[in-house]
């Protein structure tokens, strides 16, 4: 179980988040953050460089944090439903602002860094979940595997 | 950080790459074996992308990019706008197409794919060394 009083030195046990984002500044801002944060951060500018890194044998995702309105084959809510047929254990965030990203990574980071080992991916959502529901902004926008839409006035939306 | 292939330290701020290349996989790679050796590296998947960082406030030091790619333009013509709009940009042309004409005034080097990260950080070590006047 996760120990809140005993945490993983940056670098450590390090998680990987796929942060997928066609506005290269914002992407940039996010994965450096994150980075800074301790976390492997792959970065994809559309859903198509998503799914080729997503279906790299070689490359595990812990988390994908997606624009919604991105461009590709199909849209952060296409790749919210790939991802719950073909990567169950893969949660995804989806945002729909830059602004939004933000305070997400901000959530990523500030529970990231802190938790201690071993931390499975369920337990980095449940702390995801956890933060965000402390923010009261997500009270019912969990659903099967974990997709939290948020949009661009904070609205949780359910992906369908 | 190490001292690849001999190659000067970075010393204090870790300069910046702009890394331009269109296969995600080969960008990841290039982005973390630069980082790894202490880099901040910003990853554009095409030269539009490129041109938005490079008229930001974000500040480089140097930019490598693939020649083709899709989007507005390709990496030679990104290298000729980049050495017209920022001169103080070292360059260098990372491609498994380059060009039979490679002349200094498009780039400061001109590196083959598939490449070595070895010859990689050589070559970016010497040029920003350059850049800082060190020998």
């Amino acid at each position: 179980m996760a120990n809140p009083d005993h945490p993983v030195p940056i670098g450590a046990g390090v998680h990987t988040v796929l942060v997928v984002d066609d506005e290269i500044l914002i992407r940039f801002q996010i994965s450096s953050y994150l980075r800074d944060c301790g976390y492997r951060v792959i970065e994809a500018a559309d859903i198509d460089e998503a799914m080729i890194v997503l279906n790299e044998p070689g490359l595990a995702i812990d988390l994908v944090l997606s624009n919604v309105g991105i461009g590709g084959r199909m849209d952060g809510f296409g790749l919210a439903r790939w991802l719950r047929a073909n990567k169950p254990e893969v949660p995804v965030i989806l945002v729909g602002s830059p602004a939004r990203a933000a305070e997400v990574a901000a959530d990523l980071c500030e529970t990231g860094p802190m938790m201690t080992k071993p931390y499975e991916s369920e337990i980095l959502l449940d702390h995801i979940k956890r933060t965000l529901a402390e923010r009261g902004s997500l009270a019912s926008g969990i659903l099967g595997n974990a997709v939290a839409v948020l949009t661009r006035a904070g609205d949780v939306t359910r992906a369908s | 950080m190490g001292e690849p292939n001999g190659a000067p330290r970075l010393m204090a701020a870790p300069k910046t790459i702009l890394a331009v290349e269109d296969d995600v996989l080969i960008r990841l790679a290039i982005a973390d074996d630069l980082m790894a050796e202490g880099f901040r590296v910003i990853q554009a998947a095409n030269a539009d992308e490129a041109l938005k960082v490079l008229q930001s406030t974000v500040d480089l030091d140097l930019v490598m990019t693939d020649i083709r790619m899709p989007g507005s333009l390709d990496g030679l013509e990104l290298a000729r706008q980049v050495r017209e709009r920022w001169p103080m940009l070292k360059i260098v042309v990372l491609s498994a197409d380059l060009p039979a004409q490679r002349p200094a005034s498009l780039a400061d080097a001109f590196l083959g794919k598939p490449y070595s990260i070895s010859a990689v950080l050589t070559c970016i070590n010497t040029l920003l060394s350059i850049e800082n006047g060190e020998p």
